[in-house]
């Protein structure tokens, strides 16, 4: 489902050149949960940055669900985000002025499927069911809790029936408790059928995957899960 | 992106700030606004200055005689007969209309009933024969004819006369306020060779009655037309020149002919009036060029709008630029945040478009309300001073559209080059 070949990417601090991924190999099957840990700054970001196409300035080779990445043009790289891939951050990213339904809904302004607003509010509520969040689709983001928030994002990432969840930090802004839920509804995704690739610095994530890779020194060792 | 979704989108992110995008639109709304009603006055003064005040047929020229030339020293430059029947022969002219003016002077004076007020007065009087054919479109009594002496002489007057008798003589002497159909079939008596300030021909005066037989805009300005013949009649019995003529009124068949037939009869040594002409045109550049001015200070508030929306979005954009990075990680593409940015833009500008235009209109109303109500009554005073025609509307609710999408270029173009990878990071 995802392949990467000696992925090298580099960053420009002052006079230095910091080459945060150094020649970097990965390769995820259909189906896995795996779980990439490392410390802060170690480059777990910027790998799954450049998995999902958010970020072309690498050197390497990535190919997700069978499409190359390197080298694809802006609106195909925007369209296969939005419809084969679903993203999940640390801080939610969700937008403030808009209420959860519409956060949501936000993937199927873009979508080039031609979806009526009929069918995306059906598939929002659908989703947002999903992650236990339905009675709630009215408010805004300030109206949820941390865990709330979460459940939101997770729901407009699924929103386009992605076939590969990347996930930064998805816990990391949350107590214990809600991040062993949400740790939950990735497990419960994955024995769906979606394959979810999560960078975490936290070690209770490699409870729940069924692979653990950690990232040191710009490449990725593996690790036994569980 | 289909413009559903981005229309949808466009107002679900103008939501978010109201404020903001009022206050944008507002000041588009006031450059448009400014620039619609200065336009409009413009096109309404000039309207009237064309249509009212110097009502010009494009197609009309008047020949006169040359006021100096060899020719006339040599027995040419005359209008007579036979300059008339050459200037008649001429491929472009439609119709020829002699004009002679009464050579010798005249006066009325008139004491009795005048619509129901009395009137005593006495008034120094031009006459000018013309052929019926010019003023037989406005002639509502009588074939305008010469009647023979004896009878009442048909008389046409000018329309432009009886807006100034209404708007100043009438007010200021208490007289009644007078149409076109009213004058009709007024009579006055006409002393012709008599004059209260010039000489006269050696022979008596004559006294006749002239009726008002119609109004128009080709009639005589300071004075009373009257048929050629009657003219002519009149100046033969004073012993006056009756056989060449004060001028010609020539139709040509196209307006766009004109420019040819004028250089044709300068080169028959004949010279053009148009002083009227030069007149309306001179008064419509003036009228021009402070619309012109107005309008430039209007296109400039506009441009210093434009200037704000794009302070405003792009400092939106800035505040914005997580949410641009989740919508690149949704599926937006480059493209889409651009159009988007522009959406945004393209309804502030539209809105303040459509709010200055609906204002310059209401502004307008006002402006004509309160003329009616307090300016004095005045010669050509219109009942509005503003035209819009809809082009005037359109246009003004596309310079919005314009100055916001000429504002939003930039900010857009730096939405959509923004890495997303970044723009998450925050």
């Amino acid at each position: 489902m995802i392949e990467a070949r000696a992925i090298v990417k580099s960053y420009r601090d002052g006079e230095a050149e910091v080459r945060v991924l150094d020649g970097l190999d990965l390769s995820v099957a259909g189906g896995e949960l795996v779980a990439v840990l490392g410390p802060s700054g170690s480059g777990k970001s910027t790998l799954l940055h450049l998995l999902g196409g958010l970020d072309v300035h690498y050197q390497g080779e990535i190919s997700v669900g069978g499409t190359r990445l390197t080298g694809l043009k802006d609106r195909a790289l925007s369209e296969l985000r939005g419809a084969q891939l679903g993203f999940v951050f640390q801080s939610f990213h969700l937008v403030p002025s808009l209420s959860a339904l519409e956060n949501v809904l936000l993937p199927s302004f873009f979508s080039r499927q031609g979806t009526s607003p009929r069918d995306a509010r059906r598939r929002a509520e659908e989703v947002l069911a999903r992650v236990g969040l339905e009675p709630k689709q009215g408010r805004a983001p300030a109206q949820l809790s941390g865990g709330e928030r979460q459940r939101v994002a997770i729901a407009r990432a699924l929103f386009g029936r992605p076939k590969v969840l990347f996930c930064d930090e998805p816990t990391g802004n949350l107590d214990a408790r809600t991040g062993g839920e949400i740790i939950q509804l990735f497990q419960a995704l994955n024995r769906d059928g979606l394959t979810v690739l999560v960078v975490t610095h936290e070690d209770r994530m490699s409870q729940a995957a069924t692979r653990v890779l950690r990232l040191r020194d710009g490449k990725l060792f593996p690790e036994a899960a569980g | 992106m289909t413009p559903g979704s981005l229309a949808r989108l466009a107002a679900l992110s103008l939501r978010r700030d109201r404020r903001g995008a009022a206050f944008s639109a507002f000041g588009v709304g006031i450059g448009v606004g400014a620039l619609v009603f200065f336009v409009a006055l413009g096109l309404g003064v000039g309207r009237v200055v064309r249509e009212d005040v110097f009502p010009a047929d494009a197609s009309l020229i008047d020949v006169i005689p040359p006021t100096i030339s060899l020719g006339s020293i040599l027995g040419g430059g005359k209008l007579d007969q036979a300059a008339v029947d050459r200037l008649a022969a001429l491929p472009e002219v439609a119709a020829v209309y002699r004009r002679m003016q009464v050579r010798v002077p005249a006066v009325s004076r008139y004491q009795g009933d005048f619509f129901g007020a009395p009137l005593r007065m006495g008034v120094e009087l031009l006459a000018v024969g013309v052929d019926p054919g010019l003023v037989r479109r406005d002639v509502q009594m009588g074939d305008f004819s010469d009647p023979g002496p004896d009878r009442p002489i048909p008389a046409v007057m000018a329309s432009r006369l009886l807006e100034i008798y209404n708007k100043t003589f009438a007010p200021a002497r208490r007289l009644p306020q007078l149409s076109s159909s009213m004058v009709v079939g007024f009579a006055f008596p006409v002393e012709f060779n008599r004059s209260y300030v010039a000489q006269t021909a050696p022979g008596p005066s004559v006294a006749a009655q002239a009726q008002v037989v119609g109004v128009s805009d080709r009639g005589l300005l300071a004075g009373i037309t009257i048929p050629l013949e009657t003219a002519r009649r009149l100046n033969r019995a004073a012993g006056a020149d009756a056989d060449t003529y004060t001028g010609v009124a020539l139709q040509a068949k196209d307006p766009s002919l004109v420019p040819r037939l004028i250089d044709t009869v300068k080169r028959m040594g004949l010279q053009i009036d148009d002083q009227e002409r030069r007149l309306a045109e001179s008064t419509g550049a003036a009228v021009a060029l402070t619309t012109s001015a107005l309008a430039l200070l209007s296109i400039l508030i506009c441009a210093l709008a434009a200037v704000n929306i794009a302070h405003a979005l792009f400092a939106s954009v800035r505040a914005r630029s997580r949410e641009i990075g989740i919508m690149r990680a949704v599926g937006a593409s480059r493209a889409d945040v651009q159009r988007l940015v522009l959406a945004e833009a393209a309804a502030v500008g539209a809105l303040g478009g459509l709010l200055g235009t609906a204002g310059a209109f209401a502004l307008a109303l006002g402006v004509d309300a309160l003329a009616t109500s307090y300016l004095p009554p005045f010669p050509f005073k219109p009942e509005s001073f503003f035209h819009f025609p809809w082009a005037l509307l359109g246009g003004g609710v596309l310079l919005g559209l314009a100055a916001a999408l000429a504002g939003a270029l930039l900010p857009s173009r730096h939405a959509a080059g923004m890495d997303p990878a970044r723009a998450l990071a925050g």
